[in-house]
């Protein structure tokens, strides 16, 4: 218990923090009551159709995008773990963190290459609605769950699947008692994460929705800051995001078994069926393509476009440093925020507490649907009366997107952190191993893989952030993304494209350096 | 490397002396949208030719759009650090006049090329434009010519347009709209919606979608032909010329109320209206300088529509009306 104590300390300092770094600007905004040419407006906005419709389209639409992702993610997921060679394995699960870092409106350019009147497989003006948004909101997300589902069948311990084959099990038996169980763990996390990207898309929605009928709570969030200028209304709306995403949490999260099964280091082959192989390849082969088509439209875009032009540009090389910078930034800070987060929600669930570990783990995860433009617009509010603001674009942009990331790190770190916890934490008390050394021996061999992934989806997210960096952005601070959407306000579409293909390779680099870097060389 | 006392010493003078040229010129704040301060918009030219006149820093801050910089300059009231702010549109200055940030300019616009005569004492037109609907005229051949047919004609061409709530020019569309169909806008709009493949949040989605070839027409501005004409030798695109006239957005500066150097600011006034400033503008804001005598031009622009008469509505009924008027758009197009 002592222990646990110890623990509470970074956690409730982290927890703090986000709690402050979250409910200050809020507080700041509803503050605002002198304004020039404000307006306290009508608050009793739910008793207007427009925030009814808006809000039963959002979830609508999250809803079934999240099950459109995660459904066959867990499909594609299984595929992976049991093939554990096939060339270019490590190559495609590193794509597959990709469109998580395309930016919204060069993801929609993607889609609708693909799927639009002129496209390779033409959908027509069915495009836009629902079947666009659940297009593209498949094309972010399931890749995504990929990623984070895959480790679970990795945590099966080689025994269990040597038990199984003696017994004779059937392939539904294997999934029965082997593979369910150790999925549990990590499912309804991973599908509140998606919900939640979901939840607050926004130039996605808007684009491919077809109009107005498609609007969600994050678009009424941003009409409310900016055309509207009234931050009550604003502040309102995002609360009341907030508590949808907690309630949407507190059903999910219920269903989350927490771990009974071990932890493994050597994968070897997973015993299977003879059709079991070209079925899994298929599955993977149809994952591929799907998220490919966009993602190799835009390489065809690129490539016709003023390559040379562009990356002989000085300016691009600026905003490379700048967005590494920022991206490294946030997910170092994001990963340290995290891992004490999840090593004292591990500790309680270990004692029993599940209920205190997944409030924490919940708190973590939901700072991301309040909108980084509330956030940002917030802290300004707060600072700029004290200093000057544009010494602290930096701070503000990766404070803010490693708050973003924390969730991206709970959901890879937390299986993970609990099933090397109730594997070993008794060892550990046995032989004193604490601290430093417990990290050193222990920790780090086991979770340098999450924590690599952890890593690198943080930075691939904080590279292509756009939200935060808009709102403050000078000059001297175009990232790579607004260096895209700048090139797009200003005709140069090919420009615009060859720079999201630098941005693509950016951080497939940066993902590569840090999962190998971190994780260690074995493929996830 | 330099290590000894001397050494350190000699850094110490030059990090001094950079300290004192810092105090001497003095930083003209001016606050604008991220397209004018970016590498191909007209920022760099104009930071050079003012700094080249003026002693000072021009310090150009890129902020969202103007919305945004309005905004910004709400929120920081007197703690500002703009002095100017450049970039705000006729839909945005009654608004942004009622909340007293600004100060009078005290000039006179002399050989204005705008259409109609300027009176402001606040803001100064620097540039301007029509919205229209771009075209490919190998994929159309029989464009609408007026308004009333692109909104009436059921078998009329596909359009993308942007969202009045998110955009400019997808405000700019709700009121010439507006402007032609005063209270029967709604009964436009629930025409032209069927025509309508979708609304997008900013101009960049909407363009975007349009040279991928998704509809027919797209919303912009007369002078995106310019674009293409100039800057990749190609003639295939044009605006439709509506017979109604086209709305118009006039684009303009003003001075801060709370800024500590008027006299400067008044100085970047005087220059964002000579010729130095107005003859940047066309290629790279792709806008019409507010200033500049046509012949001065570039030639490419002579072949551009005519969209007279320009249309405009009152912005003070627009900033009253404003949010009724979309509620209105809202309620139709949602259905």
């Amino acid at each position: 218990m002592t222990q646990l104590n110890s623990r509470a300390i970074p956690a409730g300092i982290v927890l703090a923090l986000v709690g402050l770094i979250i409910l200050a600007p809020l507080a700041g905004l509803l503050n605002l009551s002198g304004l020039p040419g404000y307006e306290p407006g009508d608050l009793r906005f739910w008793h207007s159709s427009y925030i009814r419709r808006v809000l039963s389209f959002s979830l609508w639409q999250a809803f079934l995008s999240t099950l459109c992702s995660v459904l066959p993610a867990i499909l594609v997921a299984r595929a992976f773990a049991l093939q554990m060679n096939f060339p270019m394995r490590g190559l495609l699960l590193r794509l597959f963190a990709l469109p998580l870092v395309v930016p919204a409106v060069v993801a929609v350019m993607g889609v609708v290459s693909v799927y639009g009147s002129g496209g390779w497989i033409p959908l027509g003006k069915s495009l836009y609605g629902l079947n666009g948004i659940l297009l593209a909101h498949v094309f972010f997300n399931l890749p995504l769950a990929v990623r984070l589902l895959l480790p679970q069948w990795q945590s099966i311990p080689e025994h269990h699947w040597q038990l199984g084959d003696q017994l004779g099990m059937s392939t539904w038996q294997r999934w029965r008692y082997l593979e369910w169980p150790a999925l549990r763990e990590a499912l309804p996390g991973v599908m509140l994460l998606v919900f939640m990207l979901c939840l607050t898309s926004f130039a996605v929605v808007l684009t491919l929705g077809g109009g107005p009928k498609s609007t969600t709570l994050e678009v009424a969030i941003y009409q409310s800051l900016r055309f509207d200028f009234n931050p009550a209304r604003a502040v309102v709306l995002a609360l009341l995001q907030l508590v949808i995403c907690m309630l949407v949490a507190g059903v999910t999260l219920k269903l989350q078994r927490l771990p009974e099964v071990e932890i493994t280091l050597s994968p070897g082959s997973r015993p299977q069926g003879r059709l079991q192989k070209p079925l899994d390849m298929a599955l993977i082969l149809a994952a591929t393509i799907y998220v490919g088509l966009p993602l190799s439209s835009m390489l065809v875009d690129a490539l016709s476009g003023p390559l040379l032009q562009i990356i002989s540009s000085i300016y691009l090389w600026q905003s490379i440093a700048k967005t590494l910078f920022i991206g490294l930034s946030a997910a170092l800070i994001s990963v340290i925020a995290g891992w004490f987060l999840v090593q004292y929600s591990a500790g309680l669930a270990q004692v029993g507490l599940v209920n205190r570990a997944r409030l924490i783990d919940l708190a973590g995860s939901i700072v991301y649907v309040v909108p980084p433009l509330v956030i940002g617009t917030g802290m300004f509010v707060l600072l700029s009366s004290h200093v000057d603001v544009f010494n602290w674009v930096y701070p503000i942009v990766i404070t803010i997107n490693a708050l973003m990331g924390l969730p991206f790190v709970i959901r890879s770190l937390g299986p993970a952190l609990r099933q090397n916890h109730a594997r070993y934490h008794d060892l550990c008390q046995s032989l004193d191993l604490q601290g430093w050394n417990r990290f050193r021996y222990l920790e780090w061999p086991l979770l340098r893989r999450p924590l690599g992934l952890a890593t690198a989806l943080v930075a691939a997210l904080a590279m292509g952030d756009l939200g935060v960096i808009a709102l403050f952005g000078t000059p001297e601070t175009a990232t790579l993304a607004l260096v895209i959407y700048q090139q797009l306000g200003a005709y140069l579409i090919p420009h615009a494209t060859v720079t999201a293909l630098v941005l693509l390779l950016l951080c497939l680099a940066v993902f590569w350096l840090l999962e190998r870097g971190i994780g260690g060389k074995s493929d996830a | 490397m330099c290590l000894n006392s001397r050494c350190f010493g000699a850094g110490l003078l030059l990090l001094s002396m950079s300290f004192a040229v810092q105090a001497a010129t003095p930083t003209l704040v001016v606050y604008t949208y991220d397209s004018f301060t970016s590498e191909w918009g007209p920022g760099p030219q104009v930071k050079a030719a003012f700094e080249a006149r003026c002693n000072c820093t021009l310090d150009l801050v890129g902020l969202e759009d103007g919305v945004s910089m309005l905004n910004r300059l709400k929120l920081e009231g007197n703690n500002t650090r703009a002095d100017l702010l450049l970039g705000l549109d006729t839909s945005l200055t009654a608004e942004a006049g009622a909340s007293g940030l600004f100060d009078t300019h005290g000039m006179v616009l002399e050989n204005s090329s705008l259409p109609d005569p300027w009176q402001d004492d606040l803001f100064l037109p620097y540039d301007y434009g029509y919205f229209a609907f771009v075209y490919n005229r190998e994929r159309l051949t029989n464009p609408p010519t007026s308004l009333r047919q692109l909104v009436e004609d059921e078998q009329g061409p596909s359009i993308l347009v942007q969202d009045p709530r998110t955009s400019t020019p997808g405000l700019g569309l709700l009121l010439w709209i507006k402007k032609i169909y005063g209270d029967e806008a709604d009964k436009a709009w629930a025409r032209l919606s069927p025509r309508i493949v979708t609304v997008s949040k900013g101009w960049s989605e909407a363009y975007g979608l349009f040279l991928k070839g998704e509809a027919d027409m797209v919303l912009s501005y007369t002078t995106s032909p310019a674009y293409h004409i100039i800057a990749e030798k190609d003639s295939r695109f044009s605006a439709a010329r509506f017979s109604e006239g086209h709305y118009q957005q006039i684009e303009v500066a003003g001075l801060v109320q709370g800024s500590q150097q008027k006299k400067l600011a008044r100085e970047f006034l005087k220059f964002m209206l000579s010729e130095d400033f107005q003859t940047i503008i066309p290629t790279t804001n792709w806008m019409y300088p507010a200033v500049l005598a046509s012949e001065r031009l570039p030639a490419e622009f002579r072949q551009l529509i005519d969209p007279s008469p320009a249309l405009l509505l009152d912005d003070k009924r627009v900033a009253s009306k404003r949010k009724a008027w979309i509620d209105e758009w809202l309620e139709v197009m949602s259905r």
